[in-house]
């Protein structure tokens, strides 16, 4: 049971080797310039949008 | 298992840190051994993917370790535990040439040494650039003046390719592409002044700290070929 369980680590071990030395390449990141404009002009809009009416509290008597 | 790979990505980062620091004359030339014992379960793995690198500090004129010392054993473990398979990637059999071609030129000759398997070289100039860049940075362990001579001839007319793969690593934020392709870079001859490899070495250096690898190959690029200070 122990040979084996160190056969199974010995072969992850391997593989995990095999995928650090040829790793696939990253996805990238991108920022698209005129996406974020947007989401910035989005946001300041929000920002400087005057405040939501609400109801009025009804006046005490 | 997935216990397994972190540990063994902490003791690549450990050794790579260690190598790294050796290059920039922090400790002698016996990094890895310094920080990993060989009888540590992931210390031949971290050797085998650290690759030619773990014996990089000897290129720099170190007298070479005895057969027993720690470093000498942990590069025939590796060498013996992880030689590529048959189904190995080009990637996989030229870094294990590397790590071969290093041991035998810093370690003893003591008979026990693999000998250098042969590798396809037909992708240096044939693949696209942008997987020309990506291949080199996976081998930037072989940027070690005196390694992989062919290699590095194959790879001179393509300079501009390479360039062009650094400029994309950056701009993807690929810190250890961009790291492992500047060190290639800093290397070979005629890279294109309009690059600004020194200055994009030293950014990449700054914004890929977080990674000991990258740090490692802009250690590598300045003591080896003046590159990136």
């Amino acid at each position: 049971m122990g040979i084996q369980h160190t056969k199974t680590d010995s072969a992850a071990l391997a593989i995990e080797v095999e995928s650090l030395v040829d790793s696939p390449e990253p996805d990238g990141i991108y920022h698209d310039t005129r996406e974020c404009a947007g989401a910035l002009l989005a946001l300041g809009l929000l920002l400087i949008a005057p405040p939501t009416p609400r109801p009025k509290k009804p006046s005490r008597s | 298992m997935a216990g397994n790979a972190d540990a063994l990505r902490s003791v690549i980062a450990d050794a790579a840190s260690g190598v790294a620091l050796a290059l920039r004359g922090g400790g002698g030339p016996d990094a890895v051994s310094g920080i990993l014992h060989p009888d540590n379960p992931f210390a031949p793995a971290a050797v085998r993917v650290l690759g030619a690198d773990v014996l990089a500090p000897y290129a720099l004129g170190h007298p070479p370790p005895t057969a027993e010392a720690g470093d000498a054993q942990s590069v025939r473990m590796a060498l013996a535990a992880y030689p590529p398979g048959a189904d190995a990637s080009e990637v996989s059999v030229w870094s294990y040439g590397g790590l071969a071609e290093a041991a035998r030129r810093f370690l003893p000759a003591d008979g026990a040494l693999p000998p250098v398997p042969d590798a396809d070289m037909a992708w240096t100039g044939t693949d696209p650039w942008q997987r020309l860049a990506h291949r080199v940075s996976q081998l930037a362990a072989l940027a070690v003046p005196g390694l992989a001579d062919g290699l590095a001839a194959n790879l001179a007319p393509r300079v501009d390719d390479l360039s062009r793969g650094f400029v994309r690593a950056v701009r993807r934020r690929d810190w250890l592409q961009a790291a492992g392709v500047g060190r290639w870079l800093a290397r070979l001859p005629d890279v294109p002044e309009t690059l600004g490899l020194d200055t994009g070495l030293v950014f990449v250096g700054r914004l890929g700290a977080a990674d000991p690898r990258v740090d490692l190959h802009v250690a590598a690029a300045q003591r080896f070929f003046g590159r990136g200070r």
